[in-house]
């Protein structure tokens, strides 16, 4: 930003400096500066090395001309840029490229009420620019963010409605690891990132150690991501213009059974379970291909996004304006999203010694979906039409041992209308006082309100199964309000080798949430189907809530002869969601770091240009464990005698008044290096991060008759998370015409429970059949899968016999091991099939230039993950009457047909679809997740229209992956299992960059 | 220079005035809930109580576990949607069930009964309330609790016995008390509700489905029953609630339901000692499948044929009535045109019945209600009956058998036969006798969810074992008769051991 400042100045500048007359020289030298992308730099200084007096500055296309000895060096500076020094060696033209200065010396990090020079930085801090940010075929920043930052895991769910899950650092608890969000100071109760426009951010800063975080105090443990939006400039207006245009496919689709290996397969369910066959599928084959359901529901969807924005400013008073506009349709029937966003953000130096910060946020988003599922998709029975013969849509009407009992997909998520608005807005105003040299007070005021209305109407329709006799109507308002007001001294000062930055203060935090919904039936019309319109009441309920934090902080960085440097932080939070006993928690942290390059004693030449090492350690907590927690309740409810309704009293949940945060305790070692005369810049940094007390689900045995599914938390469990995250940035080649740089990031975790509130392991996730297949055990990392291992299939009956004593076994069921040798198959038997968590996650960036021409190339992709695919358990249970993977057509069918697939029974006496190491599969991926091909007009030509400059691109999105998982999609969700959710998808979009 | 030390000052205090008063700032309680430290009303006294019926009502009990057991009993088989749903049904009855079974688990999670009333019963003995309620409600807490008690110890044998509330802070781990014990606490229970239960006809008509005496008596006669002992005590019993004035020649049998001759849905009819109450507001709750306490009975949808339009919801036909249970009927049992969907039987309404709707050609009828009273999956107001006079009366005519006074037993009996439109039972034979009113109770009974809690308890588990193998159910043994423990329980409580034979 100060950059830019900068060089608007000098451009001025330099302007009036080309009237003037140089001084007479022998010979004249003509040249143009130009960065690494081929942009000209304006108010480079090229000066003569001899006689530093005689020199020039480029003008507005990069261009210069200075009487020189063409036998002389001169040398070339721009702020931002490094020095090049050249020999001219008689030549009289020259064409100079200025390498960014990537030490980035003068670049500010933000770390929370307050922001430092990266240079000066003790903790680890991941950053990212707008210039990653713009020109993407997505306005939804988590995705963009996907891999570009080390120790930043991102998921991203597919589906233009849904946000991406951002993970920093692995998981530090089984509860909420979502890290918290910060948009220019405010941290975010109820709105997410994908309420902002990418194009407004002005960069990300991720917070990931405990001595950065401890400034957030009981909401830091999971990582601080620091939003901070674009602001006006010093400078003359400029108007931006940005569009893309794109079409969203599927990246892969499973392979099902057409209708007559449905039918064939439905026959031997039949035959193999003693239920009678359909008479009609005598001949499977003459059934054909039938329905392709998935096919009907998944279509390309095209998207389109539109921003303007417009800034600047004089050196008092400054403004930044934006608005957007998102339309993006799913590539599942009926899905679709629309987003409109607005930005203002002014800044008023009113007085001398009183600043305003005005920062206005609004969105809207309107999602809307019919209904469907796409496991349901799946499982449709191909054997029957969308459609019946007079065009309504068809059902399963005939024996539902042959039809199964699927509702139509494509009917329901056709007449069904859900639809979700959201009105985001944020408003925060910031007054700083200049109280006298170096110290400095802010005052931040901001209220925030999310209201969010949800509907869906259905209207009646009768066909099978579950036909809906009256249509009917739900709506829900929703309205979640929160306030800020913080308060804090800043301390600048600086005494000969010593700098003391200082801040101190208190913030408060407060809010409310709200909602009520109804539903209603009996409409008259499709049409007039408000609420007025209905006749009964089939629901109405609704209830609100507080919550509050009260917080001191402060923190001081301290640094001597700028290269010893020291920060100190401490907070202490109280908070209405942990329990009168134990309220306040305190939160310290502790850094420092040494820039070794900057001793004198350090070899001053090209090979390390900067090293820095940093160590730091930090108490953070997370508190988002929900409202009235600690609160010991009746709940009313309701039930009738003799058709009267009467109130009861209900004690539910067991209470635990003593629930408190949990704390991590973080140690973060780490060095920055460069390398090359700063080609090669290196990141390393590795960490322990201990959870204690954690919030873990207090075990509550059913038989108390408390809940033991709503349960209380205690502070019991531990975690360890230790890491390590590399991460490089080269400039591989820089010539005249040709750049190329890369960037490389990995990232490895680990991840382990310590313990838990018993010793044994809590075990959830249903998939399907009542049986869990997640475990969370000492020893093991959260969300283990667990399960049976398989061990081929029976062959005959006589194998039944001579194995371990498995119940409801016959010749062509799996065969499960006896992993606790006890002649018995049960749940002893269970063991640990896989872990959810990768081994390590890594990107592969490269930015290439040509001329005008440009070209991005993203790598992404995870490794040593596995996928506990719940969506096979139903697609090839061969157990109920659904459609099934194509697979099952390799199934057991007598001795030696097959000794992986079972044979199809309906019922499953065997339980072959019991949780085992038959769903598990491997969930690395690579991904060429972003491909640009861009042209920028070249500067005269952009001129010559009016504009400061031009700019197409041609993107795609996950063009292609490479993976062994079978299903939609190897990314499933952070907890690397798939329950058939919605695909990830492939993406080709055409951009368009204008500035006046 | 001078007014910035002011505006110093000024800061600093309005600073300092932001963080006054945090405490209070940071006091948040609930709006929606009561704290359990209030002092409470008699209302909220009566309110304590009315939660401890309400387990009761939920699909883990009466709305659809305890019904299932006719298909593990061999009555049906599960006909479902052919999906997924029912399958711990179907291993159930294929008596393939393992401990991670969502039906032995549902059932499990009956506890909050238990809880619900040992807590009724602690905060009751603090309160001061009328003194003639409080007893009648402690009485109804006893009765609830034996009823939980008696559901829990015949599925699962020794079960954690627990008779006092239990708090945060307090031990949550228990050991499985020997049904012996249980039963002997549950007979206690009984006892006492005899003791403080005014009869039936006593409540005033909004609170009519209360605990009454006659079903105090009931169940203990059920208890004794199925403890195969006290059978002069039964017969008393038995003989209390006739006392009382009922006399089943001049109760219709559909009348426990919905009688399709007068078009009324019965609902704590003059037979009826005890049943379910619900009254189809689908507004008391927010999801009608996974919400436990939704006011809709869900046995009229889940018993009319799939897809058959009878009833509101279409019907979801999980029961297919099995041919042997129909071979039963003698020739002319009035009650099989109420009990079952058969080719060629009576309309629901005007709607025929299509033996394909079934795969084994007959569907339950008893249940359904037309789509004039309910049109919707979720707005059933039927009740579920529990108790009823029929059921006394068999009980009493099996305790006289015992007690071999088989031609005093052929009374009781008989007045249930004359009601079913068939001639007398002059049987003085022990045995033969023994295996006519297991007949009767099977055809009178049938689909109200009594057949299995009948076969187990009958010859201490010999008789299911012969039963359900005669019916081709080969992988039934004795332990088999009881139902597995719940992982989840096993898994969370190690105090508790798994059941013999899972």
């Amino acid at each position: 930003m100060k950059r830019k400042l900068l060089k608007s100045l000098i451009a001025a500048l330099s302007v009036m400096l080309s009237a003037l007359p140089l001084k007479a020289q022998s010979e004249t030298l003509l040249g143009t500066v130009k960065d690494a992308n081929g942009v000209p730099i304006i108010g480079a200084y090229v000066i003569d090395s001899a006689n530093s007096t005689n020199g020039a500055i480029t003008n507005l296309d990069g261009e210069f001309s200075l009487k020189i000895n063409l036998n002389g060096t001169i040398t070339v500076s721009c702020l931002g840029y490094m020095d090049a020094k050249y020999d001219l060696s008689g030549r009289s033209s020259i064409d100079i490229v200025l390498l960014e200065d990537t030490t980035m010396l003068e670049e500010t990090v933000v770390i929370g009420y307050g922001s430092v020079k990266k240079s000066d930085l003790t903790g680890a801090v991941a950053s990212v620019n707008s210039k990653v940010l713009s020109d993407k075929a997505t306005s939804n920043v988590g995705q963009i963010l996907q891999g570009r930052m080390s120790g930043v895991y991102i998921v991203d769910s597919g589906n233009p409605q849904s946000d991406v899950s951002i993970k920093i650092r692995g998981l530090g608890t089984v509860n909420n690891s979502n890290p918290l969000i910060v948009i220019d100071g405010v941290p975010m109760v109820n709105m997410s990132l994908n309420n902002l426009n990418s194009n407004d951010i002005e960069s990300v800063d991720i917070l990931k150690d405990a001595s950065a975080t401890a400034i957030y105090g009981a909401r830091g443990a999971n990582g601080v991501v620091i939003v901070t939006t674009k602001r006006g400039t010093n400078a003359d207006g400029t108007l931006n213009f940005a569009t893309n245009l794109g079409v969203d496919t599927a990246t892969s689709m499973p392979e099902l059974l057409n209708a007559s290996e449905y039918a064939s397969l439905n026959n031997d369910m039949m035959l193999n379970s003693s239920n009678a066959p359909n008479p009609d599928w005598t001949n499977p084959a003459s059934l054909g291909e039938g329905t392709n359901w998935l096919k009907a529901m998944i279509h390309p969807a095209f998207f389109q996004n539109y921003n303007l924005s417009y800034y600047g400013g004089n050196d008092k008073n400054q403004y930044y304006v934006s608005g957007s506009y998102t339309d993006h349709d799913g590539i599942v029937n009926s899905v679709a999203y629309k987003k409109l966003t607005f930005q203002i953000n002014l800044d008023n130096q009113v007085k001398e010694w009183i600043k305003f910060s005005t920062n206005l946020t609004c969105s809207y988003d309107n999602k809307t979906n019919g209904d469907y599922s796409m496991s349901a998709v799946l499982k449709s029975v191909p054997a029957l039409s969308i459609y019946r013969e007079d065009g309504t849509y068809n059902g399963p009407t005939a024996n539902s041992l042959w039809f199964g009992d699927q509702q139509n997909q494509v009917g329901k998520s056709t007449v069904n209308k859900n639809q979700v608005q959201g009105y985001n807005l944020l408003l925060s105003e910031g007054i700083e006082l200049f109280l006298c040299k170096g110290l400095k007070f802010k005052s931040v005021e901001s209220v925030g309100a999310t209201l969010v209305e949800s509907e869906s109407f259905r209207p009646a329709y009768n066909w099978t199964p579950d036909p809906l006799l009256e249509s009917e109507r739900w709506a829900q308002y929703s309205r979640n309000m929160s306030f800020l007001a913080d308060n804090y001294f800043t301390y600048d000062g600086t005494f000969g080798s010593h700098s003391i930055t200082a801040m101190a203060g208190s913030s408060l935090q407060w809010g409310n949430n709200f909602y009520f919904n109804g539903q209603k039936k009996g409409f008259l019309s499709d049409t007039a189907s408000q609420f007025n319109n209905g006749i009964n009441i089939e629901s109405l309920n609704g209830t609100r809530s507080d919550w509050a934090i009260a917080s001191f902080m402060a923190r001081v960085n301290y640094t001597y002869l700028d290269r010893y440097m020291f920060t100190a932080t401490f907070r202490a939070d109280g908070s209405s969601k942990f329990g009168p006993n134990s309220r306040w928690g305190y939160f310290p942290s502790f850094a420092g770091a040494w820039r070794l390059s900057e001793e004198p004693w350090f070899p001053k030449n090209k090979t390390i240009t900067y090293l820095k090492i940093r160590v730091g350690y930090g108490v953070t907590g997370n508190q988002e464990i929900g409202d009235y927690t600690f609160a010991s309740v009746y709940n009313t409810g309701q039930y009738s005698f003799n058709g009267n309704v009467v109130q009861s009293l209900v004690a539910n949940k067991l209470s635990n008044p003593n629930i408190r945060w949990e704390e991590v305790e973080q140690y973060n070692v780490g060095f920055d290096l460069s390398l090359f005369n700063s080609r090669l810049r290196v990141s390393l940094d590795g960490y322990i991060k201990n959870t204690n007390g954690m919030l873990v689900k207090m075990v509550v045995p059913i038989s108390t008759g408390y809940s033991d599914i709503d349960v209380p938390y205690i502070n019991e469990g531990k975690i360890k998370n230790t890491g390590l995250e590399l991460s490089l940035g080269s400039d591989n080649i820089i010539s005249k015409e040709f750049y190329w740089g890369s960037s490389f990031v990995i990232s490895f975790n680990k991840n382990e429970i310590k313990s838990l509130s018993t010793a044994d392991a809590i075990n959830y996730n249903d998939s399907g059949f009542g049986q869990y297949f997640c475990t969370n055990m000492v020893g093991e990392p959260i969300g283990a899968f667990i399960g049976w291992k398989t061990n081929g299939l029976f062959q005959t009956n006589n194998d039944v016999e001579s194995y371990a004593t498995q119940v409801g076994a016959a010749a062509g069921d799996i065969k499960f091991k006896d992993v606790k040798p006890d002649g018995v198959i049960d749940e002893k038997d269970r063991t640990i099939l896989g872990y959810p968590q990768p081994i390590f996650t890594a990107s592969f960036g490269n930015d290439l230039h040509y001329k005008n021409f440009d070209i991005e190339l993203y790598f992404q992709g995870v490794y040593g993950n596995k996928i506990f695919n719940v969506t096979a358990v139903d697609m090839t249970s061969m157990n109920t009457v659904c459609n099934q993977y194509a697979t099952v057509k390799n199934r057991w069918t007598g001795e030696g047909s097959s000794n992986s697939m079972p044979r199809a029974v309906y019922g499953d006496p065997n339980n072959n679809t019991r949780p085992s190491d038959r769903y598990i599969e491997d969930g690395s991926y690579l991904r060429l997740k972003s491909l640009t091909f861009g042209y920028t007009l070249p500067s005269h030509m952009s001129n010559a229209i009016k504009m400061s400059s031009a700019r197409v691109y041609f993107n795609s999105g996950n063009l292609f992956t490479l993976t062994n998982y079978s299903g939609f999609d190897p990314e499933v969700g952070n907890s690397s299992i798939d329950w058939g959710t919605y695909p990830v998808t492939r993406t080709f979009s055409f951009g368009l960059n204008i500035k006046f | 220079m001078k007014h910035k030390h002011i505006k110093h000052i000024l800061i600093l205090v309005s600073a300092l005035l932001f963080v006054c008063g945090c405490n209070d700032f940071l006091d948040k309680v609930p709006y929606d809930s009561i704290g359990t430290s209030s002092t409470l009303s008699e209302k909220d006294a009566v309110s304590l109580v009315n939660a401890a019926y309400q387990p009761l009502q939920w699909p883990k009990l009466y709305n659809m576990r305890i019904w299932s057991t006719d298909v593990v009993a061999g009555e049906s088989v599960v006909g479902a949607g052919g999906g997924t749903d029912g399958i711990e049904t179907v291993q159930l009855s294929n008596f393939t069930a393992d401990p991670s079974n969502a039906a032995a688990t549902d059932i499990w999670r009956s506890t909050p009964g238990i809880l619900r009333s040992n807590l009724a019963l602690s905060e009751l003995k603090k309160t001061n309330i009328d003194e003639a309620l409080k007893l009648r409600l402690m009485a109804e807490c006893h009765f609830l609790r034996a009823h939980y008690h008696f559901i829990l110890v015949r599925f699962f044998g020794d079960i954690p016995l627990r008779t006092e509330p239990i708090f945060a802070g307090d031990e949550l781990n228990i050991a499985r008390t020997p049904k012996e014990k249980v039963y002997q606490t549950i007979i206690e229970d009984c006892q006492a509700a005899i003791e403080g239960l005014p009869y039936k006809a006593q409540y005033s008509s909004t609170e009519v489905g209360r605990a009454c005496k006659e079903a105090a008596e009931c169940m203990l006669a059920k208890v004794y029953l199925t403890l195969g002992n006290n059978y002069d005590k039964v017969v008393d019993l038995c003989q209390n609630i006739e006392n009382q004035g009922y006399d089943l020649s001049k109760m219709a049998y559909a009348d426990n339901w919905y009688n399709p001759e007068t078009g009324v849905l019965n609902q704590n009819g003059p037979e009826s000692l005890f049943e379910i109450q619900y009254t189809g507001d689908p507004a008391a709750c927010t999801n009608w499948l996974s919400d436990n306490d939704n006011q809709s009975q869900w046995l009229n949808c889940f018993m009319a044929p799939r897809n058959s339009n009878m009833v509101g919801g279409g019907g979801y036909g999980w029961q297919h009535v099995s041919k042997e249970f129909v071979s039963q009927y003698e020739p002319g049992d009035l009650r099989k045109d109420v009990t079952i969907f058969y080719e060629g039987c009576p309309d629901f309404g005007d709607i025929e019945y299509d033996p394909n709707w079934s795969t084994t050609g007959h569907n339950v009828r008893k249940w359904c209600v037309p789509i004039s009273l309910c049109d919707k999956v979720s707005n059933c107001p039927a009740n579920i009956v529990v108790y009823r006079f029929a059921d006394v009366l068999l009980m009493k005519a099996e305790a006289l058998n015992e007690l071999r006074k088989t031609e005093e037993a052929q009374i009781p009996l008989n007045k249930v036969r004359s009601r079913a439109g068939l001639p007398a039972c002059e049987l003085t034979d022990y045995s033969e006798m023994k295996e006519k009113i297991i007949h009767e109770r099977r055809m009178e009974l049938a689909f109200e969810g009594h057949r299995w809690f009948d076969l187990i308890r009958i010859d201490g588990g010999d008789y299911a074992v012969s039963f359900l193998k005669s019916i081709g159910k080969n992988n039934v043994t004795k332990e088999r008769l009881l139902y597995p423990v719940p992982q989840v329980e096993i898994d969370s409580n190690p105090l508790f051991v798994q059941n013999p034979g899972y």
